[in-house]
């Protein structure tokens, strides 16, 4: 909430311009229901009768992260495998009998976790559910399959990464500014890795992490909970316990004693600079402040490196970045695109002049309150639709391992300072932590 | 409107059973070892999917209002709509209509950008405009209780803006920056390339962001004229969504707009897009790693008798819930991460194209596959499960689609855009399932023709050349990226000897 001060200090900001002068409004909170079944699995409720249909996602805490080196993106290829069929199911038919319903359904991997999701007409929840069970139990391992969907993540590497400008951008980031963590290596994995995938490496991973107790299953819409806790016990609870606990030894990154720079040329029509500085992980009292930070730098057209370095100085078309919260420590970084004609030293100074201006002075009332009202922003309309609400539940189960997490940060933003934005700026944003990369056109300067 | 059940569920044990292997015969790696041989489970009673309700109103001044209702969070969507796009471009001032929505939000009469940006920011707002073929856009985001502000706001922006000179000048600088990262895009350089092959040079065929020529010619008197003429309240719909009540967002509508002035439209002067006739172009770009391709054909634009049972068609070609392209080039080959084929029908014309990247490599392999496709899906019936199947995902996702105010206002905004009958509102399952396979394949051979197809494939031309020959589509020009120029009848720059 305001408090009285921070209230006084706004209306005197803003007396030039007209701005409302009530307080943020705030969503309503979720209501939900948490059960762990015997077996380990945790499952997530939430009524939302206001149109009849449901979101189903099942949560795997696995992603890139758990990967080993000489096995990058297997993660997300498993993902695909799951696809391909399962006791009861036949292969590739899983979409085609959700889509057969007027569902929809589909899957992702992340660095932490993979998400397998459905929605549907209400009515089809005992189907989606069985399906979900079906595949966690007993994935169909195919070689001919594999080696087919081998090629298929391929392409989308090609697609999404290699055929794309700047698509390579994250990948080169995250190797220059990570040493020993796997966070080090792109979610979608190299190419010579993905060749390198066996028929065992697909049987060990699902035994190993698809598994009740690492599962978080949320189902949000129009239901009777009583009776989808029945269908869902029904389906899951028949999935035995693992026989081993999940492994969790990710290894930790060593802390960063000096600025590490890099140069690389790639086949990009425009150069970049970008400044990185390590952070910690989603859920550290720090990261609350530094994802304000990431509102004052690059929310909107008045954030400060859009002002600064797009609008003001026009020494870069765009500048963008964000605090990377995530389960382990990440990033916070800021990418510039240069236009033709602009150095990028003076790119780079302007860019960590802005983070150096955060650590001198404080940022104004007014800045900090813009900042938790975008932040409101994002969480209101972030939880219109059901698919979005089970993202946020499941999010914070996994993650957090606290699904109270959801709805509990609205505080902690509310009660935050210009000192809290201050004392993190000076923790982080140091040089000895800092990461800069040029990325320059390969043998075209000024071609085009 | 009322319906008494949702379509697609009679179809429901056929299509399901029917995709299952009542056995598992398959080599399996079933951990759980006891885990049961089962048909999957019979779904739950259903419930009523309704179209929810709103509210249009015409302003005296011909401005058409939407209002959609939705309290479950606090915040209201603004999205106002000009009937004017890249389509409104007039000859030798291509990127105009872009350029003057981009502008928008950059500065008006009592507002400078700076300003614009601070107030929208500070309320945790979002405002956006910009332009597509058809029409232009100026969209608000706001919480509740900044709703006076953010109609003011989109109401400032769209009657005042300013146009000043310095603000022009950094538009265009993004625009043209925009622009040099696009070449080196394949798909989008695949996507306009494709649309210039489709439509020649009415205005659909050309970019809609104009080119580096038209924008550098591109003055205020350009702008101001353009917004003159389309700007008026006559040529607008606006919708406001979320959590207001009708009498709050109609008299917000009136406050903002009502003294606005009704305006007469210049009269619209159409060309005719070329027929169809097979060209293939092929842009190189040594550095591609993948091929992007682009095929199709003009077809019927989005008011029109055949366009339910035209989309069917496409839909069971390549899009949701059907799919042959992705079922062949993904599933059964591996050839690529997806496949799709789209029609899209605009106000004017319209066309429909598949899309799909493959690596270089496998390029004439791919094109040969989606290029035979079309001939099936021309010449051969299509069959009743098929057809089912498409319309129960089309119909049974209908719930899917009325689920949060923005999907909601979308297609009411859709249909008085289109001008189509108010009545298709709510009725789209009726629509959907009345489609036979008949009308199917009377759309289908009315609107394919291969041996008329539009073929663009970006990519490292000379290591797919030979498989063009093999394929017997030898015919191809090859532009390189450099010489390319969507101005040019030949799409090559025209060299000037000395």
């Amino acid at each position: 909430m305001l408090r009285p001060a921070h209230f006084l200090l706004l209306l005197a900001a803003a007396a030039a311009i007209v701005v409302p002068l009530q307080a943020a409004v705030h969503p309503p909170k979720l209501e939900y229901q948490i059960t762990t079944l015997p077996n380990g699995l945790r499952v997530i409720l939430s009524e939302d009768h206001s149109t009849p249909i449901v979101h189903l996602a099942v949560w795997y805490h696995v992603g890139s992260r758990n990967e080993r080196s000489g096995r990058t993106g297997f993660a997300h290829l498993f993902e695909h495998m799951m696809f391909k069929g399962s006791k009861n199911v036949q292969p590739e038919s899983h979409t085609s009998i959700i889509a057969s319903i007027g569902g929809r359904s589909n899957a992702y991997t992340q660095e932490d976790a993979t998400v397998f999701w459905e929605t549907l007409p209400a009515q089809y929840l005992p189907l989606a559910l069985w399906l979900e069970a079906d595949r966690m139990a007993t994935l169909r391992v195919d070689r001919d399959a594999l080696e087919k969907e081998v090629e298929v993540v391929k392409e989308e590497r090609r697609l999404r990464v290699d055929n794309q400008p700047y698509g390579r951008l994250n990948e080169i980031l995250f190797d220059k500014a990570f040493t020993t963590h796997p966070y080090k290596h792109p979610t979608i994995g190299s190419m010579k890795d993905l060749e390198a995938a066996s028929i065992d490496d697909v049987r060990d991973f699902h035994n190993t992490f698809y598994v009740p107790e690492n599962a978080v299953v949320t189902v949000v819409g129009d239901f009777d909970s009583a009776q989808a806790m029945q269908l869902v016990t029904q389906y899951f609870g028949r999935v035995p316990k693992a026989a081993r606990p999940v492994p969790r030894d990710i290894p930790r990154e060593p802390e960063q004693t000096q600025e590490r720079r890099a140069v690389v040329q790639e086949e990009w029509p425009l150069p970049a600079v970008v400044v990185a500085y390590h952070i910690v992980y989603d859920g550290h009292p720090d990261s609350y402040p530094l994802h304000l930070v990431s509102k004052i730098l690059f929310d909107g057209e008045s954030s400060r490196m859009t002002r600064e370095l797009v609008y003001d100085k026009r020494i870069a078309v765009a500048a963008f970045g964000s605090a990377n919260l995530i389960e382990d420590p990440n990033l916070f970084y800021a990418v510039a695109i240069i236009p033709a004609g602009q150095s990028a030293q003076d790119v780079e100074r302007a860019l960590i002049a802005e983070f150096d201006r955060l650590k001198t002075a404080p940022v104004d009332g007014r800045e900090v309150e813009r900042a938790k009202n975008q932040f409101m922003r994002d969480y209101i309309i972030g939880r219109e639709s059901n698919e979005q609400k089970a993202l946020h539940l499941a999010h914070a189960a996994v993650i957090h391992n606290d699904v109270t997490r959801a709805d509990a940060e609205i505080d902690i933003f509310d009660n935050l300072t210009p000192a809290d934005i201050q004392r993190v700026a000076r923790s982080y944003f140091t040089p000895n932590n800092r990461t800069v990369i040029y990325i320059q056109p390969m043998g075209r300067a000024g071609a085009r | 409107m009322k319906v008494s059940r949702v379509a697609g569920v009679g179809k429901w044990a056929a299509s399901v059973y029917a995709l299952l292997y009542v056995l598992a015969v398959a080599p399996a790696a079933a951990q759980v070892r006891d885990w049961p041989t089962e048909a999957p489970p019979r779904p739950l009673p259903a419930r009523e999917a309704q179209f929810p309700p709103y509210e249009i109103r015409t302003l005296p001044n011909g401005m058409q209002v939407v209002a959609v209702l939705h309290h479950e969070q606090p915040a209201v969507s603004i999205r106002l709509l000009v009937r004017a796009g890249s389509a409104q471009d007039s000859k030798g001032k291509g990127g105009v209509a872009n350029l003057t929505a981009a502008l928008l939000d950059q500065g008006t009469t009592t507002r400078s950008a700076q300003e614009i940006a601070d107030q929208i920011d500070f309320i945790g707002g979002d405002l956006g405009t910009g332009a597509g073929t058809d029409l232009s856009f100026a969209n608000a985001v706001v919480m509740k209780d900044s709703f006076d502000l953010g109609m003011s706001l989109v109401a400032d922006v769209v009657r005042n803006p300013a146009f000043t000179q310095e603000e022009i000048e950094r538009q265009k600088d993004q625009v043209l920056s925009s622009l040099r990262v696009s070449v080196d895009d394949p798909s989008y350089i695949a996507d306009v390339v494709f649309d210039r092959l489709i439509y020649g040079f009415h205005p659909y065929g050309l970019p809609g962001s104009g080119t580096e020529e038209s924008l550098a010619a591109l003055t205020r008197a350009d702008l101001q004229e353009f917004h003159r003429q389309y700007y008026v309240p006559n040529n607008m719909l606006l919708a406001i969504v979320g959590d207001v009540t009708s009498d709050e967002a109609f008299a917000a509508a009136e406050r903002v707009f009502g003294a606005w002035p009704r305006v007469a439209l210049p009269p619209s002067s159409s060309t005719e897009p070329p027929p169809s006739a097979r060209r293939i172009v092929v842009v190189n770009k040594p550095d591609a790693v993948q091929t992007s391709i682009r095929v199709g054909q003009l077809a019927i634009p989005r008011k029109h008798d055949d366009y339910m049972a035209w989309d069917l068609a496409v839909k069971i070609l390549g899009g949701e819930g059907a799919n042959r392209l992705h079922q062949v080039l993904r599933s059964q080959y591996g050839l690529t991460y997806g496949a799709e084929a789209d029609t899209e029908a605009r106000k004017d014309a319209g066309d429909f194209v598949a899309k799909t990247d493959t690596r270089t490599d496998t390029t004439g392999q791919a094109l040969r596959l989606t290029i035979d496709e079309f001939a099936h899906l021309a010449r051969e019936r299509v069959g009743e499960r098929e057809l089912a199947d498409a319309q129960a995902y089309l119909a049974g996702s209908f719930p899917l689609t009325i689920e949060t105010p923005d999907q909601i206002a979308t297609q009411v905004l859709n249909v008085l855009f289109f001008e189509l009958p108010v009545s298709e509102i709510g009725t789209f399952r009726e629509r959907v399932s009345a489609v036979t396979p008949d009308d199917v394949q009377r759309v289908a051979r009315r609107y394919i023709r291969p041996d008329r197809l539009s073929i663009v494939l970006v990519g490292n031309a000379r290591a797919f050349a030979s498989q063009l020959i093999e394929l017997g589509l030898g015919g191809y020009e090859v532009i390189s990226l450099d010489e390319l120029d969507l101005m040019s009848p030949t799409l090559k720059k025209e060299r000037r000897r000395p």
